[in-house]
């Protein structure tokens, strides 16, 4: 009963209802422009509500989060410029349908799927917190580097042409992780003795210039060219489509919450994982993916939403951050009065039900919002493009300078772009080479760990794996995945599958 | 309208050429911290600030820039004006560039504001550990050589200073060191059994300590720490930890040398203000920092005695890259 009304807390005070709906509102619209990120809006209020009590505080914060994470899409699909890292699988799949006319449709699509993860990953969070926690506890490096490995793996999904130049990209991407400081032992990687380069380069100026730039200079092609009439009917996706996607959208909810609530990878690899997962359960897409497949929203969607649920787990159970914006999260709460830690739940369960009534809430008002306004919205694909590509422009400027306030930023992401247009023109897929920069330092990092911890031992190493059942489960999964990915098999599945069938 | 602008820009004017405590300050402050949102030093400088805001009757704005061990930010303020507009929030690793080979500059260039607060480090342990205290870890390290897990943070961090200190003075440790980005992803990785022990802030490890996820070992103090009556102090336990204690990382508010003399009083006034609020020290004191609120002379001696112990620790320690005499650092007592 008292948690019933805790979580009902929001209700009982107009003001929270409204920061609550303020929050996930502006969390929209933050989460749509590229470069402006969740992460740093939350941490500019902690400063600003640092005098008012707690409970508003985190209500803001809250909507911030949640709408901030289903914004992303909305550029995804109108412009190709993923607003967040964790749009970047809407994009592949989101911008086709727009250029087909049937950008409403993906966003309604996207915005029903998104409020579907995130409720489920509330559900998680109110319900299986402590276990799911004591998981994540038992990931160890080697766990985190195989799950890397894995990632690394999505590279055949996520390149749509040859698998060679899929492969290429994404070294690439890897490469370009690498560049600066080392985290771990302060030595200078690929600086060429350049001061700019110390701090690395700016993975959301890569994305967005990769995307955003490169999508300007490869619509300059066609400057005059008739912008496609959007189709504004059937926004709301029928119960029927909803009932469709069931199966797949509970499954990638799950591969959402698991990765969000795991410390150290967030909604951005989430989705990836999500969207390569959709493509290989799905046997015979409407459309094929990457050219306006249904599918490629439904996951990445319903996972980076999930995800949002999964990063409070450790939060709220342990004090320990599921991701950038949690964490921040658990300083605003220090420096509210509590003490954000594994004593949070036994000595203030209210808060945690709070949280939980907040999500909801935020979840709820997300849908609304999302649903509004869609029509406005798809003018802007059908804007002449003599208008949207000094806007993709302008946009990606800011966006690319407002990420660390460094006009260098801007700068890599003008490269970035121009760089990215010829790997376009010549046919190699971006997907990978983002993949590879989020995935750089979860590999390097985790790898370096895992085998130190080993005393450099190559045998212990393969021992700890053979030992685990995590670890066993992870690297089969890289193994089967793999081979399931080379030639090989597929010559070898043709003979046997070919055999039966005649 | 227009009347307005022409007042913005007499005063951007006034500010940009008369910067006195009379209009200081006639503009939004830029605060600028070394470490990311959620980190230590980022919590009590948003802890602290608003309260020195109110004293000072200005804004302050803050941003986190983060990258190259808080480097970037440290050369961001020192290529900005020294008009009091660009104050740096720092912590201690600064004051080990030169001799990491991390940079050229460190705190020598800049005006300590406020030295707010120290840390203590705590030694925590695996709650599976195979011991309970620190002369157990000693023995089970002699037993098991090679074998023990330690967490570290990269060099010049709290932990490589930490365990140059215990190889120092219990003798060369064979333990492996594991790099982690910062002690919250080492302490979580405590937790699930991937390192076994970790020297920490006892801030950061304080609220797993009282869920009794990972047992306190040792307090790196010369006094019985307040939050934790019952942990073994480190000189207890060894006699030798008195040359190096009390040590610990600390957290202040610096502004560039040259900065006109009465914006450095008005801000030092402001933090000294702020650091006194109630409420900021009952929040340090539940984390377990010292506060120490110092600025001036004060804060400058501290400054030199930290770095002059902590580089040479490092240095003999093998850790650097450079000797501290080659930047001018004394040895300590010399």
């Amino acid at each position: 009963m008292e948690t019933i009304l805790a979580i009902l807390t929001v209700f009982t005070q107009p003001q929270l209802l409204l920061l609550v709906g303020v929050g996930t509102f502006a969390g929209i619209y933050i989460g749509a422009i590229p470069g402006l990120s969740v992460t740093m809006a939350v941490s500019i209020l902690i400063s600003f509500t640092f005098s008012w009590d707690v409970l508003p505080a985190i209500s803001l914060m809250v909507g911030i989060y949640m709408g901030g994470v289903y914004g992303g899409s909305r550029t995804a699909i109108l412009l190709n410029i993923p607003g967040a890292p964790s749009a970047i699988a809407t994009a592949m799949d989101g911008y086709p349908m727009a250029q087909k006319g049937e950008a409403g449709q993906a966003i309604g699509v996207t915005t029903v799927m998104s409020f579907f993860g995130g409720l489920i990953g509330i559900l998680v969070l109110a319900l299986a917190a402590p276990f799911v926690s004591e998981f994540a506890l038992t990931f160890q490096p080697r766990d985190y580097m195989l799950l890397a490995v894995l990632g690394i793996l999505l590279v055949g999904s996520l390149s749509s042409g040859s698998l060679v130049k899929g492969i290429f990209a994404g070294a690439f991407g890897i490469a370009i992780g690498a560049v600066g400081r080392d985290p771990l032992t302060f030595a200078e990687r690929f600086t060429f003795d350049f001061k700019i380069m110390e701090g690395g380069i700016s993975f959301i100026a890569v994305m967005i210039g990769m995307f955003g730039v490169s999508e300007a200079l490869q619509q300059l092609q066609n400057v005059n060219m008739k912008s496609v009439r959007q189709k504004i009917d059937r926004i709301v996706p029928s119960f029927g489509t909803i009932k469709k996607f069931l199966p797949l959208s509970l499954q990638t909810s799950a591969i959402g919450v698991i990765i969000g609530a795991l410390p150290g990878t967030g909604g951005d690899i989430a989705a990836l994982m999500a969207y390569d997962h959709a493509k290989r359960v799905t046997k015979n897409p409407e459309v094929p993916f990457g050219k306006g497949a249904m599918e490629g929203l439904v996951a990445p969607e319903t996972a980076n939403n999930a995800a949002v649920g999964g990063a409070f787990i450790p939060m709220m159970t342990l004090g320990i951050p599921g991701d950038a914006v949690t964490a921040i999260m658990i300083g605003a709460l220090f420096i509210h009065g509590l003490n954000p830690g594994p004593m949070l739940m036994v000595d203030q369960p209210d808060m945690f039900w709070f949280i939980v009534g907040a999500l909801l809430t935020s979840n709820v008002f997300m849908l609304i919002f999302g649903l509004t306004g869609i029509k406005i919205f798809t003018k802007i694909v059908e804007m002449p493009r003599s208008i949207i590509i000094p806007l993709i422009l302008l946009l990606s400027i800011v966006g690319g300078y407002a990420v660390n306030n460094s006009i260098t930023d801007v700068y890599w992401m003008l490269g970035f772009g121009v760089f990215g247009y010829f790997m376009r023109h010549y046919g190699y897929p971006l997907g990978p080479v983002i993949l590879g920069v989020i995935l750089s330092r979860l590999l390097d990092d985790n790898w370096r760990r895992a085998i130190i911890s080993e005393r450099e031992d190559l045998g212990r190493f393969f021992e700890g794996i053979v030992t685990s059942p995590l670890s066993l489960v992870l690297f089969i999964s890289v193994i089967l995945i793999f081979v399931s990915q080379t030639p090989l098999w597929t010559s070898m599945k043709n003979r046997l599958f070919g055999k039966a069938m005649s | 309208m227009s009347r307005k602008l022409i007042g913005a820009i007499v005063a951007l004017g006034l500010s940009a050429t008369f910067a006195t405590a009379q209009n200081y300050p006639a503009k939004e402050i830029q605060g600028i911290i070394q470490w990311g949102a959620g980190g230590s030093t980022d919590t009590v400088m948003r802890s602290v600030t608003p309260h020195a805001e109110e004293a000072l009757g200005g804004t302050v704005v803050m941003q986190n820039m983060t990258g190259a061990v808080g480097a970037i930010a440290l050369n961001y303020v020192l290529d900005a004006e020294a008009d009091g507009y660009t104050v740096l929030m720092g912590a201690e690793n600064p004051l080990l560039y030169k001799i990491m080979g991390l940079g050229d500059e460190d705190y020598s260039a800049f005006t300590p504001i406020n030295l707010l607060a120290r840390g203590t480090p705590l030694l925590v342990a695996n709650i599976d550990a195979p011991f309970d205290d620190y002369a157990g870890m000693l023995a089970y390290i002699a037993e098991n050589p090679g074998e023990l897990k330690v967490g570290a943070t990269g060099p010049g961090g709290l932990p490589s200073v930490i365990t140059a200190m215990m190889n120092t003075v219990e003798g060369e440790l064979d333990v492996i060191a594991v790099p982690y980005d910062g002690d919250g992803p080492a302490l979580t990785a405590l937790q699930g059994g991937a390192i076994d022990v970790m020297p920490a802030v006892l801030g950061a490890a304080i609220e797993g300590v009282r869920a009794g996820n990972m047992k306190p070992i040792l307090v790196f103090d010369t006094e019985t720490n307040a939050t934790l009556p019952d942990v073994q102090i480190a000189t207890d336990a060894n006699a030798g930890y008195e040359t190096y204690l009390p040590w610990g990382p600390f957290f202040g508010v610096f502004v560039k040398n040259g900065t006109p003399d009465d914006v450095v009083a008005a801000l030092t006034v402001a933090y000294a203000k702020g650091a006194e609020n109630e409420e900021f020290v009952s929040l340090m004191d539940g984390r377990g920092f010292t506060m120490m609120n110092i600025s001036g002379q004060e804060a400058t001696e501290f400054l030199t005695k930290w770095q002059q112990g902590t580089a040479w620790l490092l240095d003999d320690a093998g850790l650097t890259k450079a000797s501290p005499e080659e930047f001018g650092i004394a040895r300590p007592g010399e």
